[in-house]
């Protein structure tokens, strides 16, 4: 009967269907596949190094801890048994989640905070304009916009805290040298490698409350998520069985102490100027047309008044005296040979697109809704912490110095921008189209070109095994904006240079402050 | 005119939809090609919207302004059995904005996707005055070419494997009325952007993105007139994802978004005597109501051509 045939048929199809389907679906992975590991090293010295904020790494007092005989740890130490034991599955899930080193998850935490947060405000129907209002983070747009100037401000002072607070952590540790509970008790099992990291105060603890505190100050909105993120933290802490209660009320209070200093500076860092009113904007393109005669001119529709952050030049640097001492020099002049050079490069990758450079573009682009360029090098400094297996306090650092040249490198490049307010290749070049977002600020230098050689230098310190590969990214980033067609080839190969003349005074802190 | 005999010259088509990088073609009509049998079409299609649904909240963008998506389509449906026939098709497509715009974005262009499917006929019979039919089919469509699916608006395409499977169930009365309806689930897989990381709900560092699957549904009133000679029809066509994320505010959108739209159209095709095997399509589609997708407008036109091998 030929029903039959085809139900035979259909039936073969289907099962091929499933087949192939079932075959080729990737997993999609939303953190980095990492779990606890025995650290390289353990930086028995890392409460000599020399911190960012704090004068010295006994600055912010702690209480003796009871000795490991006293009745006081015993009793801790039959809590923490129980506490330890009987996991729920949640609970076993936290641990294997917040590993031994929790700066890495932090430092995700907030990516994930910079990507959710990296939406430009939008038009009103009337055709203005409202900026996000840190005195009202909830009104329409969100405080904060996370774009590329935030997400590095950011990212600084949370790893600056935490870098900060973690080495008055090893202080206290290798002062007081508190064993770790198992060693004190072997019935009660820990989760982690044992890396014998003395456990008073909790490191854990600190980079709770550091990464708590910072986040929500940069991230209101977020205050009950980062809240309960921190609390399972800590909790996972006595889980694991690493922790006793004062392990982490002296971690506390490190923490909380140096987020008050970090949250005191970054509140008088300037950045509430940055994203100054029309007036101001205007008088700053027009003292550039008078300087060079050329402006930049925001060409969204409808138009947006203020480019993004003019007076982020004007931050607090971290480590650089003066921004003026790293100012690039002046770009080409429109209409000189060098200029018609590049509008003929540019009209040559737009017209001649390839795959690769499609590709490098859109890799390296990094845009809205995204962890931006800062975002995307702290990733590649996660990655790389866990390839080499370092503590939290040498993850801390990697991450410190790689923020802090990136922020100085973000601000002198803003300099540059709202300085020389160069036009973007659309102001310039007629009927000129782009196959990346231009972004709401003048061309010179490129953001991504400085950012990305300041964090490749930093990187190349930190991971000098790793030969070139920083830097040969960082070039790649910076031609990314060129193949993108939002930016001249000047913007990026002036803007590498800056971002590693930056770099430089960051790594000279780095190269003095006792960890190498 | 005896129906049945007359019927095997009216050829079946992959109706297509290229909303805002949502593409489908999809077969749902109810007409077999008999054994042997080839229509040819080839179909240019203008869709453009200057709306757009941002989750489900209706705007504007002068970024991207109006949206422009041309389209032409070789489709071929053959007859391999009386009741089994195999349908392909081929769109080129292009995608641009209206100048002037904020954004200065380039276009896409390019070929997308080779869709095949076979159709089976189950069931034929007469029920009153008129016929009932029960049809299926099982398709595949796949990127013919590696063009960049994470570039909406300007995307051509989802950039994914479809896999999908439809049930048509039709009846028509003698005198030309018809009713006919059908559903299919179009299990979507997965596609590649050019960078490996984005945010949908939260962070993945991958370049792989899902793109939802979807229920599609139709619903089409349709009338034979002039001796066989002229078709018209009034449709609905609603798609649903099973899953994804809304575009954000402001911000473009991505393949996981989770789309739905309710779509109404008409179209009248003509098969003149005068003519033997060729035949004439016209069409015209709005979308109504929908989430994450462009409020498109389409035109389409076609020629049809029919012979035997």
């Amino acid at each position: 009967m030929s029903y039959i045939r085809y139900a035979n048929f259909y039936f073969f199809f289907a099962l091929l269907g499933v087949l192939i389907i079932s075959s080729c679906e990737k997993d999609l992975p939303t953190r980095a596949d990492y779990s606890d590991y025995t650290f390289n090293k353990l930086d028995e010295n890392g409460g000599a190094w020399k911190p960012v904020l704090l004068d010295s790494a006994a600055q912010i007092a702690i209480p003796v801890p009871e000795d490991v005989t006293s009745s006081a740890y015993m009793d801790e130490l039959t809590d923490l048994r129980s506490s330890s034991s009987n996991l729920t599955s949640e609970q076993q899930e936290a641990v294997a989640y917040w590993t031994n080193n929790p700066v890495l998850r932090w430092n995700e935490i907030a990516l994930e905070l910079v990507a959710k947060y990296n939406l430009i405000p939008g038009p009103n129907d009337d055709g203005t304009y409202t900026l996000p209002n840190p005195a009202d983070p909830g009104a329409t747009p969100n405080f904060p916009f996370a774009h590329p100037p935030y997400a590095v401000r950011a990212l600084s002072y949370l790893s600056v805290a935490q870098f900060d607070g973690l080495i008055s952590a090893w202080h206290y540790k290798y002062l007081y040298n508190r064993p770790s509970p198992s060693i004190t008790d072997n019935t009660i099992a820990t989760a982690y490698a044992d890396n014998r990291l003395p456990s008073y105060p909790s490191e854990g603890a600190v980079v709770a409350v550091v990464s708590r505190e910072i986040l929500t100050a940069m991230f209101p909105l977020e205050a009950d998520y980062l809240a309960e993120k921190a609390r399972e933290q800590m909790e996972s802490l006595k889980w694991a069985g690493v922790n006793v209660n004062s392990d982490i009320a002296a971690g506390e209070m490190i923490g909380t102490g140096i987020s008050a200093l970090a949250k005191a500076r970054a509140a008088n860092d300037g950045m509430k100027f940055a994203q100054c009113p029309k007036p101001v904007s205007d008088s700053i393109k027009a003292a550039a047309f008078a300087r060079f005669g050329w402006q930049w001119d925001n060409l969204e529709v409808p138009a947006r008044p203020v480019g993004l952050t003019p007076l982020f030049g004007r931050v607090q640097l971290w480590n650089i005296p003066t921004v003026e001492e790293v100012r690039p020099p002046v770009p080409p002049a429109p209409g000189s040979a060098e200029y018609e050079a590049d509008v003929v490069l540019l009209e040559n990758y737009a017209d001649n697109m390839t795959t690769e450079w499609r590709a490098i573009a859109n890799f390296w682009q990094d845009g809205l809704g995204t962890y931006t360029p800062p975002g995307h090098w702290n990733r590649f400094a996660k990655e790389y912490s866990i390839k080499y297996s370092l503590n939290p306090l040498r993850t801390a650092r990697v991450f410190a110095y790689l923020n802090m040249a990136m922020m100085d490198g973000g601000i002198s490049c803003w300099d540059a921008k709202y300085y020389y307010h160069y036009p973007r290749p659309i102001n310039l070049i007629p009927d000129f189209k782009t196959i990346a977002g231009t972004p709401n600020f003048p061309s010179y230098t490129s953001g991504h070109s400085v950012f990305s050689a300041a964090g490749a230098e930093v990187m190349t310190y930190m991971f000098p095994e790793e030969g070139s590969i920083f830097r040969d990214w960082a070039l790649e980033a910076a031609i990314s904006r060129v193949y993108g067609g939002i930016h001249w080839s000047f913007d990026a190969t002036v803007g590498t240079q800056q971002g590693k003349n930056c770099a430089a005074y960051t790594l000279a802190v780095a190269q003095a402050d006792g960890a190498d | 005119m005896n129906f049945n005999l007359r019927k095997g010259a009216f050829c079946s088509l992959l109706l297509t939809c290229f909303a805002a990088g949502i593409s489908a073609q999809t077969v749902s009509d109810a007409i077999m090609m008999k054994q042997k049998e080839i229509c040819a079409a080839l179909v240019y299609e203008h869709g453009s919207f200057d709306h757009y649904w941002e989750g489900t909240y209706l705007r504007t963008n002068g970024t991207i302004q109006t949206v422009k998506i041309n389209s032409v389509a070789a489709m071929a449906a053959i007859g391999l059995h009386n009741r089994v026939n195999l349908l392909v098709s081929v769109p080129y497509v292009q995608t641009k904005s209206t100048v002037p715009n904020g954004g200065f974005f380039k276009g896409a262009k390019g070929f997308q996707d080779i869709s095949l499917a076979l159709k089976g006929q189950i069931l034929e019979k007469q029920l009153g005055a008129g016929k009932l039919a029960l049809l299926a089919t099982a398709g595949f469509s796949t990127p013919l070419t590696n063009y960049l699916s994470d570039y909406r608006p300007y995307s051509i395409g989802f950039g994914a494997n479809e896999y999908n499977g439809r049930a048509i169930l039709q009846y028509k009365l003698d005198k030309g009325l018809y009713l006919r309806s059908s559903l299919a689930y179009l299990h979507r897989g997965q596609t590649k952007a050019e960078r490996d990381y984005y945010y949908n709900n939260g962070s993945y560092y991958t370049p792989w993105m899902d793109v939802p699957s979807a229920w599609n549904f139709d619903a089409i009133i349709g009338y034979w007139m002039l001796n066989y000679q002229l078709k018209v029809e009034a449709n609905y066509v609603g798609l649903k994802s099973t899953s994804g994320d809304d575009v954000r505010p402001y911000n473009a959108a991505q393949p996981t978004n989770k789309v739905q739209f309710d779509q109404v159209g008409a179209s009248v095709q003509y098969y003149p005597k005068s003519f033997k095997g060729l035949g004439g399509l016209l069409y015209i589609r709005q979308l109504i109501n929908g989430r994450n997708t462009g409020k498109v407008t389409s035109f389409g036109a076609g020629l049809t051509y029919q012979f035997k091998i």
